[in-house]
């Protein structure tokens, strides 16, 4: 029985490993992602770093208010006048800074205690101008507070009248759970690493075998049944772990080429991260791959098991959303759900939390009963399969 | 040796109300001696392929039973398997493994070694004449190499019993006549039992030494073509064949016996 299943392990991991162009699309498209978009934002990032540092403000007319000059430079910011066809290059999103636009008469208003108006101008399709115009609300209510507080004390009332309360800003999440926002990604795609890696081969050892031609002979060998589709599902569950492997160890370089230092910083994805990941992936990788061929030995041919196996996919990629949505927070029924379990608990990996070992008891004896459920009915239908 | 007795086997199409029950088999029996070839000829539909799929384990019969080298197939079919070959009218390969690899493969689960597997893959293609194909993957070969790999592939045990489903299917003059050939040489120089189904009467004229005819799920007539011409008072096995296959309605022809050996 075991031999016999050792060999029918081995057969369809060659036979999987020698789909070269199929894994090559799994592996660009499960293993190379995750690093991308992890440079894509550590790029978007820097950007935004690099504008806060420069602390610019970029004003049409700023000649026509020397106060606020002397403000903005007060607070170290460099003043910049903005580009003739401004409007357009904030539309084209080629302008990067929002806009500030001074009027003619803004500093004789100003003094006749009138209020001139600005304009702050951004572009809610411009996402780094956007990102830009808070800081500059900031600096001039800051500047409105200043002019406030000079005219009171001249007047003699204290600028403690104008401040009923005072805000101070205080973040309570350490940085390693800060560190986790960023990581979050990471699991989601592990997860989608192991199922594309595990649904081609599914696929192949089941529907694929039926559309060939080669099951209803298969079964006239004198092997058990059971011993068959243990070799199969083995090799499947191998090629799925495989992937995601692959898919861990690939955010280690890929966060060596984040640009920006800030979030190197805030992302937290050792060796010994990765580990916990496949070490949580791998009884789901099995209940994944035992899954997917109940599915896909249903269907009489590849193409038809393509169609049934988007429900489980589908099914998979939404589970990391709960965790997203949910607004009360982890709750215990989430270590029952396969996939929703090993991202949660994933999560606490990267919080840097630690993890009970019931939890990961729990986890595992879920997809160890889901595996086996699926296949003793993969086994059973075996043989009807064969015949149609 | 293959006995088959009796065998019956219903299979119900669609659901429900429209639900409607076709008789597959419905008492067919022969013996397939050792040493001999013995043909399955009957029609399209006649119940051949599901005969032989009950010999070799595939589906459960409503009654009766089917014996190899005295092995009940229902009761013990991992070892009736063992003493098998089957080729059956799937032939599937898989693309991205050699032929030799196919053929290791099965070598592997009927029970063999893998130098033992492979040294017999090589043996069986000197006698397939396929020789420079075993080390090329299956992808791209035509009906004659797939049917000689499907065949290498069944053999790989060297089963005492060969059961072969409408072999000659889709292939060319010559592959039809090298296979003749190949199953000659198993019966005379290994003294196999064949058996093998069809419904062209020039393969089973050719080949075989003892002919079943199948109709209606039923054996009508058994013996050498010979023996069925005198029988009929043919001098074409053709007329016989259409005669037997197609105006037995009912039941075996008087004067001829299940099993004549």
């Amino acid at each position: 029985m075991m031999s016999a299943a050792w060999t029918v392990y081995l057969k369809e991991l060659v036979d999987a490993l020698r789909d070269r162009r199929t894994l090559l699309v799994v592996l660009l498209s499960s293993v190379a992602i995750g690093p991308a978009v992890l440079m894509l934002i550590s790029q978007m990032v820097a950007g935004i770093e690099q504008r806060a540092e420069e602390r610019v403000v970029v004003v049409h007319g700023i000649e026509h208010a020397p106060t606020l000059r002397n403000f903005l430079e007060r607070q170290t910011y460099t003043v910049r006048e903005a580009p003739a066809c401004y409007e357009q290059q904030l539309k084209d999103s080629k302008l990067g800074d929002p806009v500030l636009v001074v009027p003619a008469d803004f500093e004789s208003e100003l003094r006749r205690g009138k209020v001139p108006v600005v304009e702050l101008l951004a572009s809610a399709t411009n996402q780094r101008s956007q990102t830009g115009s808070g800081a500059v609300l900031r600096l001039l209510r800051g500047f409105n507070q200043e002019q406030a507080t000079l005219r009171l004390a001249v007047r003699g009332v204290s600028p403690a009248a104008l401040e009923a309360l005072r805000i101070e800003e205080r973040d309570l999440a350490d940085p390693a759970s800060r560190a986790a926002q960023l990581s979050t990604m990471v699991p989601f795609f592990v997860l989608m690493a192991v199922l594309y890696g595990a649904l081609n081969a599914a696929l192949d050892t089941t529907a694929g075998e039926r559309e060939r031609g080669s099951l209803e002979p298969l079964l006239m060998n004198p092997s058990p049944r059971l011993a068959l589709v243990l070799g199969k599902w083995g090799a499947v569950a191998s090629v799925g772990i495989l992937i995601a492997v692959l898919s861990c160890l690939s955010f280690l370089p890929g966060q060596w080429l984040l640009r920006s230092e800030a979030l190197s910083a805030m992302f937290r994805f050792g060796i010994g991260e990765a580990l916990w990941f496949i070490g949580l992936l791998l009884p789901l990788a099995g209940a994944l791959a035992a899954v997917l061929m109940a599915v896909a030995i249903r269907c009489k041919s590849f193409k038809e098991a393509q169609a049934n196996a988007t429900i489980v996919v589908l099914a998979v990629s939404m589970m990391p959303l709960v965790t997203i949505f949910n607004q009360e927070g982890q709750a215990p029924w989430h270590l029952w759900v396969p996939a929703l379990a090993q991202t949660t608990l994933m999560g606490r990996v990267l919080r840097g939390e630690s993890l009970p070992w019931a939890d990961v008891a729990l986890t595992v004896a879920v997809s160890a009963l889901l595996a086996a459920t699926a296949i003793a009915f993969v086994a059973r239908t075996l043989r009807t399969a064969a015949l149609k | 040796m293959i006995e088959v007795r009796e065998l019956r086997k219903h299979f119900t199409q669609g659901r429900g109300a429209g639900a409607r029950t076709v008789l597959a088999v419905d008492g067919v029996s022969f013996t397939a001696a050792d040493g001999r070839i013995t043909g399955l000829l009957g029609p399209n539909g006649a119940g051949k392929t599901t005969t032989l799929r009950i010999a070799a384990a595939l589906i459960e019969p409503d009654a009766g039973s089917v014996r190899v080298d005295g092995i009940d197939v229902a009761a013990r079919p991992t070892a009736a398997l063992a003493r098998m070959g089957v080729l059956s009218d799937a032939r599937g390969l898989y693309p991205r493994l050699t032929a030799r690899e196919n053929i290791v493969y099965y070598g592997r689960l009927q029970g063999m070694t893998r130098p033992a597997a492979a040294a017999r893959a090589d043996a069986l293609a000197r006698m397939l004449d396929m020789r420079p194909l075993l080390d090329r993957r299956t992808d791209g070969f035509s009906q004659g190499e797939r049917m000689k790999t499907a065949l290498a592939r069944a053999l790989v045990h060297d089963p005492a019993n060969i059961v072969l489903d409408e072999p000659t299917n889709g292939l060319d003059v010559l592959a039809t006549r090298s296979l003749r050939d190949t199953l000659r040489r198993l019966r005379d120089e290994h003294g196999k039992c064949i058996v093998f189904s069809t419904h062209i009467m020039q393969e089973v004229e050719r080949l075989c030494d003892h002919v079943v005819v199948v109709a209606h799920g039923r054996t009508v007539a058994t013996g050498s073509v010979a023996e069925l011409n005198a029988a009929r008072g043919e001098t074409d096995f053709e007329e016989t064949f259409v005669g037997l296959a197609f105006s037995a309605e009912q039941g075996p022809q008087p004067g001829l016996p299940w099993s004549a050996a």
